[in-house]
C-alpha cells in the first residue's frame, strides 16, 4: 500500500479547526443570523391527529399589530408547485405517491400538520398570531396502529390512495428458503418490535429565506445535511429555475438525517418571503421538533430461524412492517436496506424477506441515523434467544456462524462480498476486553446477594461504503467530487459538497490534504456550504470518510502533479526529482533550493507563460470509493438491573470497532460514543408517544427524554487492525455504527440480567415500568 | 415597553424590551449576543445557560426585567480572559481560558450548539468546587444536554481543566 | 408548538405591602412570580396565561433563614440553593436538606426559590413532600393581614393550595429536628434530576432503639403529597427490623391509587411506592444511628 506523502496530520488526533469559534461562541447558526427587514414566521398547527379542515379564518391574525401576512393552505397552493418530500422524489421508490398539499389545505394528517404560517415583527408576534387563526375541523377516526392501517376498512389518509398501503407488499428470497426451512433440525419463531424514536438533534430545523425582488434571486440561509438538495426541494417546489436559487449554509446545529431537503414550513418560509420581498426566518421550536419534524424506526418482525441442533445458523425468514406516518419521506425506502443487510457477516444459505409499509396518522417516517438499523438489532436479538434456546454460548453461537475471511470473499447471500470483514476479530477482542468468565464469576456471586448484572453482546457491519460490486463494476456509493486549488498566499482549498454538523469535516479533509499535498495543517482550507461555490454533495450514510476523504486525497495528489509540472519549469528539474514538504517546493535532498508554494502559485499566475503551460491550480476531482470496504465491530454491555424499580443502569460499555484507518482518532471515537449514547438513550429512556386517538405525548424534553452525563458510562473502545483493500484510501464511515450496534447490545445485557427470572426480550423500549412488567410476566407465564 | 439595563460581560448594556420577553431572547436579539443557545426553551436542556450574580441560570427560564441590576457574563465573556501560549499548529488569535482550552484539546464537542451552557456551567461548578471528581462533575453537568458525544469527551475536558487550575 | 411567552402586564413590588395591594386589585388574573422555574416555562408553552405577572423576587423582606425557639423560619423567597448552601438548614431540618439537592440541577436552583415550589405544589416535586413529612406551616399575608395555614391543610389538589388569590407565601416553618432523628429523602426517577415516578421523605425519631415518632409522605402517587398515616401509626414503639419495614411499606401503600402516565401503570408505582418505604425506612434508622 503507498504510504500518503507524508503522514504527519493523518492518523492523529489533530485539535479541531471548528473549536476555537465553537468555545467562544462565535458559531453562526441559522437562528444566530439577522439580516436587514428580517421577519419570523410561526405555524398553525393541528391539533387532531386525523381531521378534515372545514374554513380556516385568519382575519384576526392578520389584523394584529405586528403581523404582517398569514397564508394559509391554499394560498400557498396557488404560488408552490404541487410535489413530494424531496429525499422521497430522489429516491422514492416507485411504489404509490401520496397527493397532499404544502401546508393543509383539505385535510390534516397528523398532530402537528402544518395549515398556516404567520409572519410578524417577532417569533413572539407571530405565535400571537397563530393564537387568533381559527380552524374548523371534521375530527375522521385516525389510523394510529399499523395494525389498523393494513386493514382495508381503516379511513384512507389520502384520497388518491384507495388504501393505506404506502409500501405494497413485496418479497424476495435468496437461496433456497423452503429448501434450508424443510430440512433443518430445528426452526424457531419470533416476533419482534421496535419502537418509534428520533433524531433530536439540539439544534432545530430552521432556515432564513431571502427573496430579493429587484433581482429575482432566492437565497435560502439553511440548516441541511446538502446545501444542493435543498436548492433542488426549494427550486422544484416554487418553481424557480435552479439558477435563481443560491444555498448557503454556516454552522449546523446537529441533524442525524434529519435535515435533508427542505421540508414544508420552511418553503411556506421561502414562498412568505417571495410574496413579501423581505427576510422570512422560520426556526423550529422544541415542540415543533418533537412532533413534527419527523421519527423512526417504528417497524416489527415476524422473523424466523432455520438452525442445526449444533447451532449452524442456516436460514433467516422476516416479514417486516414499517409504520411510515403520514407523509412519505425515508420509511419505503428503509425495508430493501434492510434486506440487503439482514444476513450482517454470518453464513447464512437462504433469505427470505418481506415487507409492507403503511400510512398512519403520525409524523413522517425520517432518515435517523442508521436508518436500516433494525436488521442488526432483530438479528442479533434473534440470535441470542436461539441461542438461550438451543443451551448455547451467545459468544460461541456467533463465532461458529462468523463468515470466513475467504478468497474470493464469501458472499452474502443478498449480493455483497464480505471482504475484509474482520467480524471474527472483533468478537474474540471484545470478549477479551471484558473478560467474561470472570464477569459470570462476580454475576453469580452479586445474584445470591440480590443483585442481578447482565452482559450482552452483539455484531454488526455497515456498509460504509461498503465493498466495491464486481458485477456492476461501480463503486459503493456513487462518485464524490471535490474542486481544489491552490492560492497564490499558498493556501491549498477544497471546495466539498460535504456538509458537517458535527462530523469535522473542516480539520479531517484538511488533514489529508495537508498530508498529501504537503503543506502545513493551518494551510488547508475547507469551503462547505454555498452552493454557488461547492459541487453536489451530501453529508450521510457514512460516506465521507471514504467518498470524501478518497477525493480529498486524490485531488490534492493530482493537484501536486500539476504545481510541480509547472515547478519543473522554474526549478529546471524533471518533476519527480521535486518535492512540496511543510508548504515548499524543493529539489528532493536539497532545502536550500525552497521556495514556498504561493510564491510558485504567484509565478503561474503572472501571465508570462504560454498557452501550452497549464497554470490553472485547479483541480475537478471525483472518486468512487476505490475499492471501498465494510466498517463493522462488535460491541459489549454490563448493565445492572434494580429489579424492585426497574432502573437500567448500563455498567460499562466496550466497543472493538474496525472503521479502517482512522483519519482522525478522537474524531472517531466522538463518533461511535455520540452513536452509542443514542442506542442507550433508545433502549432506556426515548419515546415518540401517541394515544390511542393519535395525539402525541412527548412534545417537549420532560416527556420525551434523552440521555445525561450520568446515563453514559465512559466507553472503550479499540480499535482493530483492519485489512487494506484499497491502495490508498482504506477510510471507512463511522458515523451511524454507534447507533446501530448499540441497541441489541444493551438489550442482550438486560435479558442475561433477568436471567433468573426466565424474562425473554422482544422489543426495545424498555423504561423502568416496563423491566417490572417483564418480570412479572415471566414469573407468572 | 420596558427600560432594561443590565451588565453584560463586564460592560452596561441597555434595552427597550416587552415584559415577557425571555434573557435569552433579549441577550440574543437586542444585544446581539448570539453564542447563548436555545435549545428548548423550557428549562431542560441548558443550551441557554448563562452566569448572573456568579450562579449559573437558564437564561430561558428568567425574564429580560428580572435581570435589571445584574452582572451577566456570557459565552462571549470568557474569550478574553486568560490568553493561552500559542504553539506551531494552533491558529493564532484565540485567546481562550483555561476551561476552553482544556475542551479544545480534549475534542470535548462535535456541533458545538450546546457547548456555550456546557462551558458556563462547568465554569460556574468548577469556580464553586475545584476538586470535584469525575460523578461529581457528571452530575453537576447532567441538566445540560448533548445529542453529539455521549459525555465523554466533555468530561474530560473539565477535568483537564480542573487539573491545570490546581498545578497553575 | 408555542414556545414564546404571551402578552403579560408585569409589576415589580418593591415591598410587600406594595406586593399585597396588587395582588388585591387583580386577585386570580394574576399569578406570583417567584423563581420562575415552574412558571415561565408554563407560560412559554401557553399553558398559564395570567393577564398580570407580580414578580416578588424585589421582597428581600423575604429572604432568609432564622430559628427561633425550636421553629426554623425560612422566607419564601430564599433560594433553593441557598438553603442547600445553609449550615443552619443541614443542623435544624436536614430532610430538607436531604432534598433539596435532587430538585432539579444547579442552574434551576440557583432562582427556584423554598417558597416558590411549595406554592406550586407539584405533586411529584420533593418540597411538598417534605413540608408534609414535617407537619411544616405556611404563612400567608394579605391586605386583610396574615394567616398560618398547617401543611395538612396546605395542598388540596393539583398545582392547587389553599392561598387565596390575594395572598402570597410570606415564610414557610419547620419543627427542628429532636435528638434520635435520622432523615431520608429517596426517589425513584427516570434521570438523576427529573421529577420523582415516585419520592418519599422519611424522618424517624428513636429513643433508646425505639421508634419514637415516625414521618413519611410521598410524592409523585397523588395530585397532592400523601402522608402515610397508617404506616406511621404502625412503627410508632416499635424496634427498627427488616420485617418491620415490609410491613410497614404495605401498610403505606394499601390506600394508594397511584395516577399512570408514560412513566409507569398505577401498579408500577404502588410497587416502587414500597420498594421505597422499605429502603428509605432503613435509610433514615441508619441516619438516626449516625447522627447520634
Amino acid at each position: 500500500m503507498t504510504q500518503i506523502a507524508a503522514e504527519r496530520y493523518t492518523g492523529a488526533s489533530i485539535k479541531r479547526s471548528e473549536d476555537p469559534r465553537i468555545l467562544t461562541g462565535s458559531g453562526r447558526y441559522v437562528d444566530d443570523l439577522k439580516l436587514p427587514g428580517m421577519l419570523h414566521a410561526a405555524f398553525v398547527r393541528s391539533p387532531l391527529a386525523h381531521g378534515r379542515v372545514l374554513a380556516v379564518d385568519v382575519s384576526a391574525a392578520r389584523a394584529l399589530p405586528g403581523v404582517v401576512l398569514v397564508l394559509t393552505g391554499a394560498d400557498l397552493e396557488a404560488v408552490t408547485v404541487p410535489g413530494q418530500d424531496p429525499l422521497f422524489a430522489m429516491m422514492g421508490g416507485g411504489g404509490p405517491a401520496p397527493e397532499y398539499t404544502l401546508l393543509a389545505t383539505d385535510k390534516v394528517r397528523f398532530v402537528g400538520d402544518p395549515v398556516a404560517i404567520v409572519v410578524a415583527e417577532s417569533r413572539y408576534l407571530a405565535e400571537d398570531g397563530c393564537d387568533l387563526v381559527e380552524v374548523d375541523y371534521e375530527d375522521l377516526p385516525p389510523v394510529v396502529s399499523a395494525a389498523f392501517a393494513l386493514d382495508p376498512g381503516s379511513p384512507p389518509l389520502f384520497a388518491n390512495l384507495g388504501d393505506n398501503i404506502i409500501g405494497p407488499h413485496k418479497r424476495s428470497e435468496f437461496g433456497d428458503v423452503a429448501g434450508t426451512f424443510a430440512a433443518a433440525d430445528q426452526v424457531a419463531e419470533y416476533h419482534i418490535d421496535v419502537h418509534r424514536h428520533q433524531n433530536v438533534p439540539m439544534e432545530g430545523r430552521g432556515c432564513v429565506a431571502s427573496f430579493d425582488p429587484d433581482s429575482g434571486l432566492m437565497t435560502v440561509y439553511a440548516a441541511t445535511q446538502s446545501v444542493h438538495i435543498t436548492k433542488m426541494g426549494v427550486a422544484t417546489r416554487l418553481g424557480m429555475s435552479p439558477d435563481t436559487v443560491r444555498v448557503l449554509a454556516g454552522d449546523i446545529g446537529g441533524s442525524f438525517g434529519l435535515k435533508i431537503g427542505a421540508s414544508r414550513e420552511e418553503l411556506a418560509a421561502a414562498a412568505a418571503s417571495r410574496a413579501l420581498g423581505r427576510p422570512v426566518k422560520w426556526v423550529e421550536d422544541r415542540g415543533e421538533n418533537l412532533a413534527a419534524s419527523g421519527q423512526a424506526r417504528e417497524e416489527s418482525f415476524d422473523v424466523r430461524i432455520a438452525v442445526s441442533n449444533d447451532g449452524d445458523l442456516l436460514g433467516l425468514d422476516a416479514a417486516m412492517v414499517l409504520d411510515n406516518g403520514a407523509y412519505p419521506v425515508m420509511g419505503t425506502m428503509v425495508p430493501a436496506i434492510i434486506e440487503g443487510m439482514f444476513p450482517g457477516p454470518y453464513k447464512f444459505a437462504a433469505l427470505g424477506f418481506e415487507s409492507t409499509a403503511v400510512a398512519t396518522n403520525k409524523a413522517s417516517y425520517i432518515a435517523y441515523r442508521g436508518p436500516w438499523a433494525s436488521e442488526t438489532f432483530v438479528r442479533e436479538r434473534v440470535i441470542d434467544l436461539l441461542a438461550k434456546d438451543l443451551g448455547l454460548d451467545p459468544l460461541e453461537i456467533r463465532l461458529r456462524n462468523i463468515a470466513p475471511r475467504t478468497d474470493p470473499p464469501f458472499m452474502m447471500i443478498t449480493g455483497r462480498p464480505l471482504v475484509g470483514v474482520t467480524a471474527k476479530e472483533s468478537l474474540e477482542r471484545v470478549a477479551q476486553m471484558v473478560d467474561i468468565p470472570a464477569f459470570r464469576r462476580r454475576q453469580a456471586a452479586e445474584r445470591a446477594r440480590g443483585r442481578y448484572l447482565g452482559i450482552g453482546m452483539a455484531t454488526f457491519i455497515e456498509a460504509a461504503p461498503g465493498p466495491r460490486s464486481p458485477e456492476a463494476g461501480s463503486g459503493p456509493m456513487g462518485m464524490e467530487f471535490m474542486r481544489l486549488t491552490l492560492e497564490y498566499d499558498g493556501v491549498v482549498t477544497l471546495f466539498t459538497g460535504q456538509m458537517p454538523h458535527g462530523q469535522s469535516h473542516q480539520t479531517t479533509l484538511a488533514q489529508i490534504a495537508a498530508d498529501e499535498f504537503g503543506v502545513p495543517f493551518s494551510q488547508v482550507r475547507v469551503v462547505v456550504g454555498d452552493t454557488d461555490v461547492v459541487p453536489f454533495g451530501l453529508t450521510g450514510g457514512s460516506r465521507s470518510a471514504t467518498m470524501t476523504g478518497g477525493v480529498a486525497l486524490h485531488g490534492a495528489r493530482q493537484l501536486k502533479a500539476k504545481v510541480l509540472d509547472f515547478a519543473s519549469l522554474l526549478f529546471e528539474a524533471s518533476a519527480q526529482d521535486l518535492e512540496i514538504t511543510d508548504g515548499q517546493v524543493q529539489v528532493r535532498g536539497d532545502p536550500d533550493s525552497a521556495v514556498p508554494v504561493g510564491e510558485i502559485a504567484q509565478q503561474a499566475a503572472s501571465g508570462q507563460f504560454d498557452g501550452d503551460v497549464d497554470t490553472s491550480f485547479e483541480v475537478e476531482a471525483s472518486f468512487d470509493g476505490g475499492e471501498g470496504g465494510w466498517s463493522g465491530g462488535s460491541h459489549c454491555a454490563i448493565v445492572e438491573v434494580d429489579t424492585e424499580t426497574g432502573i437500567v443502569t448500563v455498567e460499562r460499555y466496550v466497543a472493538a470497532e474496525d472503521c479502517g484507518a482512522l483519519i482522525n482518532p478522537s474524531v472517531v471515537e466522538g463518533q461511535i460514543r455520540g452513536g452509542i449514547a443514542q442506542g442507550i438513550g433508545a433502549v432506556l429512556l426515548e419515546r415518540s408517544a401517541y394515544d390511542a386517538d393519535g395525539n402525541f405525548q412527548s412534545a417537549t424534553f420532560m416527556d420525551y427524554l434523552l440521555p445525561t452525563a450520568c446515563d453514559i458510562p465512559r466507553i472503550e473502545i479499540e480499535h482493530l487492525q483492519t485489512v487494506p483493500l484499497d491502495a490508498d484510501v482504506n477510510f471507512r464511515g463511522v458515523g451511524e455504527g454507534g447507533m446501530i450496534i448499540a441497541p441489541p447490545t444493551v438489550v442482550n445485557a438486560i435479558e442475561d440480567a433477568l436471567a433468573p427470572f426466565g424474562v425473554r426480550i422482544y422489543e426495545q423500549h424498555l423504561p423502568p415500568a416496563r423491566i417490572l412488567e417483564l418480570i412479572a410476566e415471566a414469573d407468572a407465564g | 415597553m420596558r427600560e432594561v439595563t443590565v451588565r453584560v460581560n463586564g460592560a452596561p448594556r441597555t434595552g427597550s424590551v416587552e415584559a415577557r420577553k425571555t434573557l435569552a431572547d433579549f441577550l440574543r436579539d437586542d444585544l446581539d449576543l448570539t453564542g447563548t443557545h436555545i435549545g428548548c426553551e423550557h428549562g431542560v436542556c441548558g443550551a441557554c445557560t448563562v452566569i448572573v450574580d456568579g450562579r449559573a441560570v437558564r437564561s430561558c427560564l428568567m425574564l429580560a426585567v428580572q435581570a435589571a441590576g445584574s452582572e451577566i457574563t456570557t459565552i462571549e465573556g470568557l474569550a478574553t480572559a486568560q490568553p493561552q501560549p500559542t504553539s506551531p499548529d494552533r491558529p493564532p488569535g484565540a485567546g481562550l481560558g483555561t476551561l476552553q482550552q482544556a475542551m479544545w484539546d480534549s475534542h470535548s464537542f462535535q456541533c458545538g450548539f450546546c457547548t456555550p451552557g456546557f462551558v458556563m456551567q462547568a465554569t460556574a461548578y468548577l469556580d464553586a468546587h475545584p476538586d470535584a471528581g469525575e460523578q461529581e462533575i457528571r452530575e453537576a453537568l447532567s441538566g445540560n444536554i448533548c445529542r453529539c458525544t455521549g459525555y465523554q469527551s466533555i468530561i474530560d475536558g473539565v477535568l483537564l481543566a480542573a487539573q491545570r487550575s490546581r498545578e497553575a | 408548538m408555542p414556545v414564546k411567552l404571551p402578552y403579560v402586564e408585569y409589576e415589580a413590588p418593591t415591598t410587600m405591602a406594595e406586593a399585597v395591594d396588587l395582588l388585591a386589585e387583580h386577585q386570580d388574573e394574576a399569578s406570583v412570580l417567584a423563581g420562575g422555574q415552574s412558571l415561565i416555562p408554563l407560560m412559554a408553552l401557553r399553558l398559564a396565561r395570567p393577564a398580570v405577572l407580580i414578580d416578588i423576587n424585589g421582597l428581600s423582606e423575604l429572604v432568609g433563614v432564622s430559628v427561633t425557639d425550636g421553629t426554623v423560619a425560612i422566607g419564601a423567597m430564599t433560594r433553593e440553593y441557598v438553603a442547600e448552601d445553609s449550615a443552619t438548614v443541614g443542623d435544624t431540618v436536614p430532610l430538607l436538606a436531604a432534598a433539596l439537592p435532587l430538585i432539579g440541577h444547579d442552574a434551576i436552583r440557583s432562582r427556584g426559590t423554598i417558597g416558590g415550589s411549595l406554592a406550586h405544589a407539584d405533586p411529584a416535586a420533593e418540597l411538598p413532600a417534605v413540608a408534609l413529612a414535617l407537619d411544616a406551616e405556611f404563612v400567608v399575608r394579605s391586605r386583610a393581614g396574615e394567616r398560618v395555614i398547617p401543611a395538612a391543610d396546605w395542598f388540596e389538589g393539583y398545582l392547587a393550595t389553599s392561598r387565596r388569590p390575594d395572598e402570597i407565601l410570606a415564610e414557610v416553618r419547620f419543627p427542628a429536628a429532636g435528638p434520635g432523628t435520622g432523615v431520608a429523602f429517596l426517589e425513584v426517577a427516570r434521570r438523576h434530576g427529573d421529577f420523582a415516578i415516585v419520592g418519599l421523605a422519611v424522618s424517624l425519631t428513636l429513643a433508646d432503639g425505639v421508634i419514637s415518632d415516625a414521618r413519611l409522605a410521598f410524592a409523585g402517587v397523588s395530585d397532592v403529597p400523601i402522608r402515610a398515616a397508617a404506616a406511621e401509626d404502625f412503627l410508632s414503639g416499635e424496634r427498627p427490623s427488616a420485617e418491620l419495614f415490609a410491613e410497614a411499606a404495605r401498610r403505606a401503600t394499601a390506600g394508594l391509587d397511584p395516577p399512570a402516565d408514560l412513566n409507569g401503570s398505577s401498579e408500577y408505582r404502588k410497587q416502587v411506592a414500597a420498594t421505597l418505604v422499605r429502603r428509605g425506612l432503613q435509610a433514615a434508622a441508619d441516619n438516626a444511628y449516625e447522627r447520634q
